[in-house]
Parts: C-alpha cells; sequence; structure tokens
C-alpha cells in the first residue's frame, strides 16, 4: 500500500516529462516560430555586405552622411566604421575592382571624419528625411520583442547609439499593416568643400630603420591642405620590371591618408601621385644597420600634403 | 490500473505537451540567426531598394542594380521593384524618392541578362 503511491507519482511525473519533451520536439524542431520582419542586422555576414556595399554606393549618389550612418546602424555592428574599412579590405585582397571598393573606404572615410566628402557631389538628387513610425505588431498568441526599426530615427550629425535594438520580432501571422510618416527634415545643405584637385607635394621623405617593419616597407601619408589625411587617393609605383596601384584609406588604424608598398632591394622605383599629378623619381629602400653591426633592408615614409 | 488512472497520466501528458509548447515558442523560441534578406521586414527592403535605386541613378548600371536586388530571392528585380514602388507609393514617400523608384522599375523592365537570349 506505501509503495502504490509512490509509483503513482512516478508515472505522472514521467508523463508530464514525456508531453514535455514532445511539446518541445514539435515547437523547436518540426514546427519552430517562423521568423518574419526580421531586421539587418540579422543577415548573414556575406548580405550584411553586401548592405553595406549598397550603402556605400548610395552615399556616394546622394552624400547625405547622415542617412548612411543611420543605414549602417541597422547592421548593429560594434565598430560600423572598422567594418566598412575591413570589408573595403577583404575585396581589395580579393582582387575586387578599386571601382567596387572605394566607396566603403570613402564612407568609412568620411564618417571618421564626420564630414561628407563633396568632391565627387551630385548635387540633383536632393532626398528627404524619413522617419519611419511603425505600428505594434498585431501578433496573435506571442507578443513580439521591443522593436524600433528605422523607425523614429532623428537624423542628426553626430554618431549617435544605435536605436535599433538588435532584436528579432517574430510572429506566426502574416504581417500587419504598417504607416510609415516622413518628415519633410532639410537635409543637410552641400557645404562647398573644395574638391580634392590641388598636387600633393612631398614635404617629407625619410628613411625608417625598424627591425619589427617589413623589409623594404614604403610608407605613405598623404595630407590635405588642413592637414587632414586623404583616403582614397591613388598612387602609382612603377620600376623597371612594372607597375602597381594602391590607394591610401585601406588601413584606417594606420591613418585615413595611409598606405604602404613593399620595396625590393636594388630596385628603384618613381611614384606617382594620381590627383594631382605629384611625381617622386628614383626612390630605393635604404640599408639599415642593426645593433649587432649586420645589415638589413629599411623602409621609407613619404609624406605628401597639398599646398 | 483503473481506466481513471490512465486518464489522468493522459491529461498530465497533455499538460506536459502544452508546456513543451509553451517552452518552445514562447518562453524560449528558436533563435535565428544568419538570416537571409527575403525575411528582412517590409520596410527595411523598401529602404534597400530605394539604396539600390539611388546608387542605380548615379552608376547607370541595370546589371549591377540587378544583381544587388537578387538578393531577395526568387522574385524578379522587376517584381521586387513594383513591390517597393506600391510601399512607397502607399507610405508617403517622397517624389523624389518614387522618381528613383520608378527610374529603376524601367530599369529592370527593360534589362536583359547577359546570355540570355529569351525575349
Amino acid at each position: 500500500m506505501r509503495r502504490f503511491p509512490i509509483n503513482w507519482i512516478l508515472f505522472l511525473t514521467l508523463a508530464l516529462a514525456a508531453g514535455f519533451g514532445l511539446g518541445l520536439a514539435y515547437s523547436w524542431l518540426i514546427s519552430p516560430v517562423t521568423y518574419v520582419n526580421a531586421n539587418p542586422a540579422l543577415l548573414r555576414a556575406d548580405f550584411k555586405d553586401q548592405y553595406r556595399i549598397v550603402i556605400a554606393a548610395s552615399y556616394k549618389a546622394s552624400h547625405d552622411l547622415a542617412r548612411a550612418r543611420a543605414r549602417l546602424e541597422l547592421l548593429s555592428d560594434t565598430d560600423p566604421i572598422g567594418e566598412l574599412s575591413a570589408q573595403a579590405q577583404r575585396m581589395t585582397g580579393a582582387g575586387e575592382l578599386f571601382e567596387d571598393t572605394q566607396p566603403l573606404a570613402q564612407l568609412a572615410s568620411d564618417l571618421q571624419q564626420g564630414v561628407a566628402n563633396t568632391a565627387i557631389i551630385n548635387t540633383n538628387t536632393p532626398t528627404a528625411s524619413v522617419s519611419f513610425v511603425s505600428t505594434p505588431f498585431a501578433a496573435i498568441g506571442i507578443t513580439p520583442v521591443r522593436e524600433t526599426p528605422l523607425a523614429e530615427e532623428t537624423i542628426t550629425t553626430e554618431f549617435s547609439e544605435p536605436t535599433v535594438i538588435p532584436t528579432l520580432s517574430f510572429e506566426q501571422t502574416p504581417l500587419a499593416p504598417q504607416q510609415l510618416f516622413f518628415t519633410a527634415t532639410p537635409r543637410p545643405t552641400s557645404t562647398s568643400i573644395p574638391a580634392i584637385t590641388m598636387p600633393f607635394t612631398l614635404i617629407g621623405q625619410d628613411p625608417v630603420c625598424d627591425i619589427g617593419l617589413s623589409p623594404g616597407l614604403m610608407q605613405f601619408i598623404l595630407m590635405d591642405s588642413r592637414r587632414n589625411q586623404a583616403a582614397g587617393i591613388e598612387i602609382i609605383a612603377t620600376w623597371s620590371g612594372g607597375e602597381d596601384h594602391f590607394f591610401t584609406g585601406f588601413k584606417p588604424e594606420l591613418g585615413d591618408g595611409y598606405a604602404d608598398f613593399i620595396m625590393q632591394a636594388d630596385t628603384v622605383y618613381s611614384i606617382r601621385v594620381v590627383e594631382g599629378g605629384s611625381f617622386v623619381p628614383n626612390i630605393s629602400a635604404p640599408t639599415c644597420t642593426d645593433e649587432n653591426g649586420a645589415n638589413y633592408l629599411g623602409g621609407l615614409l613619404l609624406t605628401f600634403q597639398q599646398p | 490500473m483503473t481506466s481513471s488512472k490512465w486518464i489522468t497520466i493522459l491529461v498530465t501528458a497533455l499538460v506536459g505537451i502544452a508546456l513543451g509548447l509553451a517552452y518552445g515558442w514562447v518562453i524560449a523560441p528558436v533563435q535565428y540567426t544568419d538570416v537571409p534578406p527575403n525575411i528582412l521586414r517590409e520596410d527595411y527592403r523598401a529602404d534597400y531598394v530605394l539604396m539600390v535605386a539611388e546608387a542605380y541613378q548615379n552608376e547607370q548600371s541595370p546589371e549591377i542594380a540587378a544583381r544587388r536586388l537578387a538578393i531577395f530571392g526568387s522574385e524578379t528585380p522587376a517584381q521586387i521593384v513594383t513591390l517597393t514602388l506600391d510601399y512607397a507609393t502607399n507610405n508617403n514617400f517622397t517624389q523624389n524618392e518614387i522618381l528613383l523608384l520608378q527610374g529603376l522599375l524601367t530599369a529592370m523592365q527593360t534589362y536583359q541578362p547577359q546570355g540570355n537570349d529569351t525575349p
């Protein structure tokens, strides 16, 4: 008589556990929550890359830095500028065309400086500021997680914290209609900033003897007339055996106006900065001596500035 | 065991199933990451297509625009832009934005992928 209730409790517990397991298997494996209304932060990495490319291409057309910034915030990257730069470097490393990578580098540079580069401005496309206010989802059974979409994003010129919470709204019902309200917030006017057309002048040519650097590393720093580093400037190195093109700004951690190139020993190079046509002939890697008296191939630091 | 006890066990199991479903659907639903773009919310999709339209106006390359729109999956680029244009019209997009989308739609309607011989 005493063992029967214990068995009975055991039966009930097993029944409850089995039922719970079945329910869980059904809800996780057989019919999991169907996601709709995802936000861009949840996109797969390659789609995020594509999203950034389109943001940069759109920015290249509109030069609306605030809007580009707001759009980037949707991806919820920890370091949006770093992600842009890293993607530009990855694409360059993968052999993609400069035309494809330059908008990313340019956007990263402009975000860092907080100023839209108007050197390639297109003034024929005034765009209106967009504020989205979406109505709450009419979720049935499941309360959506708080979601602030592009929603009510006040576009400012300061780099604000993302207003988008990278959480999913999910529901198992069709989309609820959303209302969008657009406010005609005046666009930032096209501040006239002179395009980068003045020639860069070589203002420094310094040998760099640092055993920690790659042998023959030629480093470039390009600055505009206000001593701001200039990104996206094409540099051509030529030597008797060939030619190489590269651009400033692909290593933003070293500066927007930074670029580098590896020289070979006993090779004479000519350097040309395409923007403005500055030309520096007869460049070669210096020979340095370490503390033990051994020679090694040193580097060079070339500094250019617009007058 | 008597039938009443079997019924009790069955009811207990049903309660367990209900708890399991509630836990799996509401409390701890499957967490998705790396989602494809075709489940982006409608306003994000519209904004993406608008960006493509802005870029297209500058680049004038239907091929690039079509490739960018292709991330939405099986719909044709023209269908994607048409849906976005409807959305934009119904949601007070600015006239300039609608014009951009119309320009992109025209390009996508006449765009023929290279190597496609079908009319």
